[in-house]
């Protein structure tokens, strides 16, 4: 079995964003044409259960979505319309008995319900702590506007679920937009911008409080309609990732040898994707880095000896190549502030 | 030729531009299309081709110039207007001064015999074409002072028209805090913000869908509307929140005003087929404040309304209250 998708793989199912995007488009009057031209999508398609498009097209569709909606709150709009669809993957979810078996089931359908972020979750003293990952390569604008969709989706599903809102407290890796407006209505007002990393907080006491709609036989039922082909689960950008984390400090060669191909083509691939591997390599040090600094509060030495550093002025130069920061800066940035 | 043209920029510009407008004009077209005949057929009736070596080309370029915008006029002001009184006068005094330049235009590739009348035809419509237009124009001033006063309470004195949201015809966020900065720099901080938002708007939307959500939207866009006074403004703030701008009024009667949009809203029967669907508000008020910037002051309120909201959270949710008929 494939254990993760390329830039070329049809395997997301084009009913969940791509069909949601297409109908918030037609709503507000934007021309459809022009909407699919060169994604190779036709409308018709849409209406097939069993179409699946590939990454590629689906970046395609986003920008032209992004191009050609008026307003600003497009991406806010299609993440209150995301959840829950008609898929069993999302009914699985919808019927789960606390939050966190939630959590968990999306994980495990990630690449069919939010394929192009994926997250690291932190827990540390009755706190969790998302970190996210851009799962495809994206530029910094769509970047953006993916992360408000997320972002919105997450508030939206987990008030839906709950039957009440549920305080998050976001970071944001890009600095205060102009339409602020937007996020304080749909997000709330604990935002934060300018930070190093995309980080989402939560109190964990959420995690296992009942659900009002929970049902485990129908959720049986939709794990049981679910096509275990179908369930491929990383993009190569969260494989890469997840090696990475694995073992630190791995290099190309262990890191294709894992993922059973040359380090040739795993440069090529990720080329692909407009990635480096020392970029990804990057990231994942940097998110480690900075979750033990602001959230456990370690000094550089023990972050410098976790991360497998020779010493303490190396560590300091990289944090300072990652985020432009020293790490005490970085610390001072604890969450909450 | 007219049809040709028309026809040729639907197929172009079908895209960015809107001709819905165009079918309400068929007389106006047609006296239009008469022009172009009348004075294509004149001219060639009376006169003789040139030869080639004959024909300036400067000029021609620059009276069929003349005539091409011409035109292009005519179809814009016919293509943004409900046909009236003000369109007529419009589009005749355009066709009058285009039938004068289109024979200006034509008389670069015909001879005309001596003493041929037809230099009066080129000399008389166009000021008598102008004159229709001056009136026209004057008209149009009055109409458009009609439609200020219909527009109060939704715009401020700056109009951009690419500011307005399309879903409650509303102008944006960005538009208020202008407004709002406006004041503030002329250090006058005396009015109130206040932000309004639907209670559960996100069960409205999955249990009757978005697009009767937007429809609720604009229905109580009008509502707000209808609540504040003249020299309000109200915008759309983003999703389901509205913000209020209230000049020259003390804090109180700025609750009290609010209160009033809220206790409307409240008897509001919204219909979604047969049922009748009931809305709460959350309200939050707040006055300027000596050397506050705008982004603090939409703060307070937002603080405000969003501490209000885990208060309503708090209490028991109350289902969406809906009735049958």
């Amino acid at each position: 079995m494939r254990r993760y998708i390329t830039q070329a793989d049809k395997f997301l199912p084009a009913h969940g964003l791509a069909a949601c995007l297409v109908d918030l488009a037609c709503q507000r009057q934007v021309n459809q044409h022009k909407l699919l031209r060169g994604t190779g999508i036709f409308r018709e398609d849409l209406l097939r259960p069993d179409c699946y498009l590939s990454l590629s097209q689906l970046m395609r569709l986003l920008s032209q979505f992004q191009r050609l909606m008026p307003g600003h709150d497009s991406a806010f709009q299609l993440g209150h319309r995301l959840f829950p669809d008609f898929s069993a993957e999302a009914n699985a979810i919808r019927y789960s008995s606390h939050l966190s078996q939630a959590l968990r089931l999306l994980t495990r359908f990630r690449l069919q319900l939010a394929p192009l972020l994926f997250a690291y979750r932190y827990r540390h003293k009755g706190f969790s702590y998302l970190l996210l990952s851009d799962a495809v390569g994206m530029d910094s604008r769509q970047y953006q506007f993916v992360v408000e969709l997320y972002c919105c989706l997450l508030v939206s599903a987990s008030r839906h679920l709950l039957g009440q809102r549920m305080p998050f407290w976001f970071e944001f890796p890009f600095s205060r937009p102009r339409h602020i407006q937007e996020y304080e209505e749909h997000l709330g007002l604990r935002l934060a911008f300018d930070r190093p990393a995309m980080a989402i907080r939560f109190e964990e006491k959420w995690l296992s409080q009942p659900l009002p709609q929970a049902s485990a036989l129908r959720q049986q039922l939709a794990l049981q309609q679910i096509q275990a082909s179908r369930v491929v689960r990383y993009t190569l950008v969260e494989a890469v990732s997840g090696c990475l984390r694995r073992q630190r400090h791995g290099g190309l060669q262990e890191v294709a040898d894992r993922l059973e191909m040359s380090p040739a083509t795993l440069k090529r691939r990720l080329k692909e994707h407009n990635l480096r591997f020392s970029q990804l390599q990057d990231r994942v040090n940097m998110q480690e880095a900075l979750y033990l600094l602001t959230v456990q509060g370690l000094n550089n030495g023990e972050v410098a000896e976790k991360l497998s550093f020779n010493d303490v002025p190396n560590f300091r130069r990289a944090c300072k190549r990652w985020t432009g920061l020293t790490p005490s800066e970085l610390r001072a940035l604890s969450p909450g502030c | 030729m007219f049809c040709v043209v028309i026809l040729i920029e639907h197929r172009l510009l079908g895209n960015i531009m809107n001709f819905s407008l165009l079918r309400l004009h068929p007389q106006m077209l047609l006296v239009s299309g008469f022009a172009i005949a009348l004075a294509i057929v004149l001219s060639f009736s009376i006169g003789d081709l040139k030869h080639s070596h004959q024909i300036e080309w400067l000029d021609v370029v620059g009276e069929g110039g003349i005539v091409l915008l011409t035109i292009l006029w005519q179809l814009f002001l016919l293509i943004s207007r409900p046909s009236g009184r003000v369109t007529t006068l419009l589009t005749i005094g355009l066709c009058c001064f285009m039938f004068s330049s289109l024979l200006d235009a034509l008389d670069e590739f015909i001879h005309y015999p001596e003493q041929a009348w037809l230099p009066l035809f080129e000399s008389v419509p166009a000021p008598f074409g102008m004159i229709l237009m001056t009136w026209g124009l004057y008209q149009w001033h009055q109409e458009m002072l009609t439609l200020n006063a219909q527009l109060r309470r939704r715009e401020a004195d700056v109009r951009e028209h690419g500011r307005v949201d399309l879903v409650t015809r509303l102008y944006r966020a960005d538009y208020m805090r202008e407004q709002i900065n406006q004041l503030l720099n002329k250090r006058n901080t005396n009015f109130c913000v206040a932000l309004v938002d639907i209670d559960q708007f996100d069960a409205f939307n999955r249990r009757f869908g978005h697009p009767e959500g937007d429809r609720l939207l604009r229905e109580i866009a009008e509502l707000i509307l209808m609540n504040v006074r003249q020299s309000d403004l109200v915008c759309r703030y983003a999703g389901d929140r509205f913000i209020l701008l209230m000049p020259d009024l003390p804090l109180k009667r700025a609750r009290q005003q609010v209160q009033q949009i809220a206790s409307a809203v409240k008897h509001l029967a919204f219909k979604t087929g047969n049922q009748a669907v009931f809305h709460t508000l959350t309200t939050a008020v707040a006055a300027a404040q000596e050397n506050e910037s705008c982004a603090s002051l939409l703060l307070r309120v937002n603080q405000r309304l969003e501490q209000d909201k885990q208060y309503s959270g708090e209490k028991q949710r109350a289902p969406l209250y809906h009735a049958g008929r």
